[in-house]
């Protein structure tokens, strides 16, 4: 693999030029919450964080977008279509929240359809990944494969080692990028980081607090949609505000609906969407084919631990432990997982 | 291949509107670039995305046949507010359609077989397409008897009544039965709810498909007649109705267990609905 080494002194002069260059979206505070969004200068990037309060899918799947605007009198129907995406730079994005992205590229990219919007953002990107430096007590994305300097997914990974960042160069899309900035990369051997880096992954992955076992966990919901565990805990606890699918890099429900601007003028608009308001499977005529919070509490853990995987052969969670930090009473994934797993040893 | 503008709606111009019953209309609808209605490839048992702007986008099947025609007809209930805009339309007003999308009849897999419709009310829309389409010039001989058995709760909520009354009797090698669920002054036909009147008919399941649309009680009553007749679950084809967004599987809602209405349906077996989550 090939790797290159960037001096911290080096790091804001590059990420100046890439402002210039590209539009940079990098994780920046506001007031208390971390979140991704573009800045025009290194000084605003904000990259003391371990996990972002809101994840960078919003890169790709904006939290609103347009999908065009009409003129429409009843007799006349003009469409214009917005312009297609810009080249852009994802820095600093976690190995969770880029590995989040691989989970959606078969939703948006697979199949039998496609989507513009998605895949003309996901080509005129380059993703940025940083190593994490720290655990989180919610982290758990060694569970499904992951890790904390797991550059899956990402064009460049960053890993902080001392003074220096070292760079794996991952796909030609991340060496078109140095060969373009090679100014700020050193040339000097990387050999001795390399090794770094692998001590540094070895020993976070040691600091991992939450456990979980998938032991069987698959092979019951695929033999048991009515399990008696989803009339209990947890969906008595859940209030429905839908934070969990918010803060979830790897949901990606939307809603489709029209803005008008004006008389005859309006915006068709898609923003996310949650599985579990009740409105969001309810029909016209009234019926709800999930009407109850059991109903849309058990479509969300079968959708990540089930139903994705049954189409996608992906898991839906890379663990980074948004919803669990989120949550505003308490519901946990990772125990759920270890339930379930339970429930199918006594089974 | 991912169509590039999926999202986008093609315009087009009302150029006919029925009045089913008080609440139900059939728009006519042509494209007004024609060539893509020359690449649309619709067929029998497809939906499409119904572009009312200012309101959004609403699921509709495709009522008409393809064989009918360059032009596509949606029957619609008057339910919410998009199709309460909608049914404000007059001829010659446009607005946009997208599709078409799902899955279809497996009408290849039909071929030589007897075909049995069932519909209550306002969904024989749509089974109507694949009606049409077996008793079409082009595909007739494919098909054995076509019998339509149709119920509506009375005389004035019953849809299609030219199509019932005139239309397809009139077809050589058709059967068609139609009841209301309470006795009216006006009608001299059979009454009685259909699961009754199919019982009543009694089609044998030899080399014969059942194809049933209608509201969600009058299938779970009319499915064990079915089975009563001896029909098995691969014989019975039914077609599902589920809140949509995008229609192309990635809004997320559509969902019965691992399979999404709008791309792996609308259009299963009950045999393939034996083995989903019991969740629509």
């Amino acid at each position: 693999m090939k790797a290159k080494i960037v001096n911290k002194g080096q790091l804001s002069g590059l990420l100046d030029k890439l402002a210039k260059d590209y539009d940079l979206v990098a994780p920046v505070k506001e007031e208390t919450i971390t979140l991704f969004k573009k800045i025009s200068s290194a000084q605003d990037a904000f990259l003391d964080y371990t996990n972002s309060d809101v994840s960078p899918k919003g890169c790709f799947l904006p939290q609103s977008e347009k999908i065009f605007s009409y003129t429409y009198t009843g007799d006349s129907l003009e469409i214009v279509k917005p312009e297609s995406a810009k080249k852009t730079v994802l820095f600093g994005a976690r190995p969770c929240d880029i590995k989040a992205i691989t989970t959606l590229d078969p939703v948006f990219e697979g199949e039998k359809f496609g989507d513009e919007f998605y895949s003309s953002k996901r080509e005129n990107t380059v993703i940025i990944g940083l190593s994490c430096s720290k655990v989180l007590s919610t982290c758990f994305c060694y569970a499904f494969g992951g890790g904390p300097c797991d550059g899956t997914g990402s064009d460049l990974l960053f890993t902080e080692i001392g003074d220096k960042y070292y760079v794996e160069i991952n796909t030609d899309k991340g060496q078109a990028l140095v060969d373009a900035n090679s100014q700020f990369f050193s040339s000097e051997s990387t050999d001795q980081l390399a090794k770094d880096k692998e001590e540094l992954a070895k020993k976070l992955a040691g600091e991992f607090v939450k456990k979980v076992d998938l032991t069987g966990v698959k092979e019951l919901l695929d033999s048991d949609f009515e399990l008696a565990y989803w009339d209990e805990d947890p969906y008595k606890k859940c209030i429905g505000c839908g934070t969990c699918t918010y803060v979830c890099p790897t949901c990606h429900c939307f809603d489709i609906f029209d803005f008008t601007t004006g008389d005859i003028t309006g915006d068709r608009i898609r923003c996310w969407d949650s599985c579990m308001y009740p409105e969001y499977t309810l029909m016209a005529g009234g019926h709800n084919p999930r009407p109850t919070r059991k109903e849309r509490i058990r479509n969300r853990f079968m959708h990540k631990l089930k139903y994705h995987l049954d189409r996608y052969n992906m898991v839906g969670c890379v663990g980074c432990g948004r919803c669990i930090r989120k949550c505003p009473v308490n519901i946990d994934i990772t125990k759920i997982i270890n339930d379930l797993k339970e429930v199918a040893q006594n089974a | 291949m991912p169509n590039p503008t999926a999202l986008t709606p093609y315009p087009v111009t009302i150029t006919k509107i029925v009045d089913e019953t008080s609440d139900v209309k059939t728009f006519t609808v042509e494209f007004d670039d024609p060539e893509v209605m020359d690449n649309f490839g619709n067929k029998p048992g497809q939906v499409c995305m119904l572009s009312v702007f200012g309101e959004g986008e609403s699921t509709i099947s495709i009522t008409s046949s393809p064989t009918r025609g360059k032009f596509l007809e949606f029957t619609v209930k008057r339910v919410g507010r998009l199709t309460e805009v909608l049914h404000q339309m007059e001829v010659g007003q446009k607005f946009g359609v997208r599709g078409p999308y799902g899955n279809w009849f497996p009408y290849e897999a039909m071929k030589g077989k007897d075909l049995f419709f069932v519909g209550g009310g306002f969904a024989l829309a749509p089974i109507r397409s694949l009606i049409d389409f077996a008793l079409s010039d082009q595909y007739r001989s494919d098909y054995g008897k076509v019998e339509v058995l149709y119920g509506a709760r009375s005389v004035d909520d019953m849809c299609f009544k030219g199509d019932l009354a005139e239309r397809w009797p009139k077809l050589h090698n058709t059967g068609i039965y139609t009841t209301i669920d309470r006795p009216q002054d006006d009608w001299k036909g059979h009454v009685g709810f259909v699961p009754n009147y199919v019982e009543e008919v009694a089609p044998s399941p030899k080399n014969k498909v059942a194809i049933i649309a209608g509201p969600p009680i009058m299938i779970k009553f009319t499915l064990p007649v079915f089975a009563k007749l001896g029909f098995k679950d691969e014989q019975i084809i039914t077609t599902l109705e589920m809140r949509m967004k995008c229609c192309l599987g990635k809004c997320g809602r559509c969902n019965i267990g691992s399979k999404f209405v709008c791309v792996d349906g609308p259009v299963f077996s009950q045999a393939e609905l034996k083995g989903m989550p019991k969740e629509y």
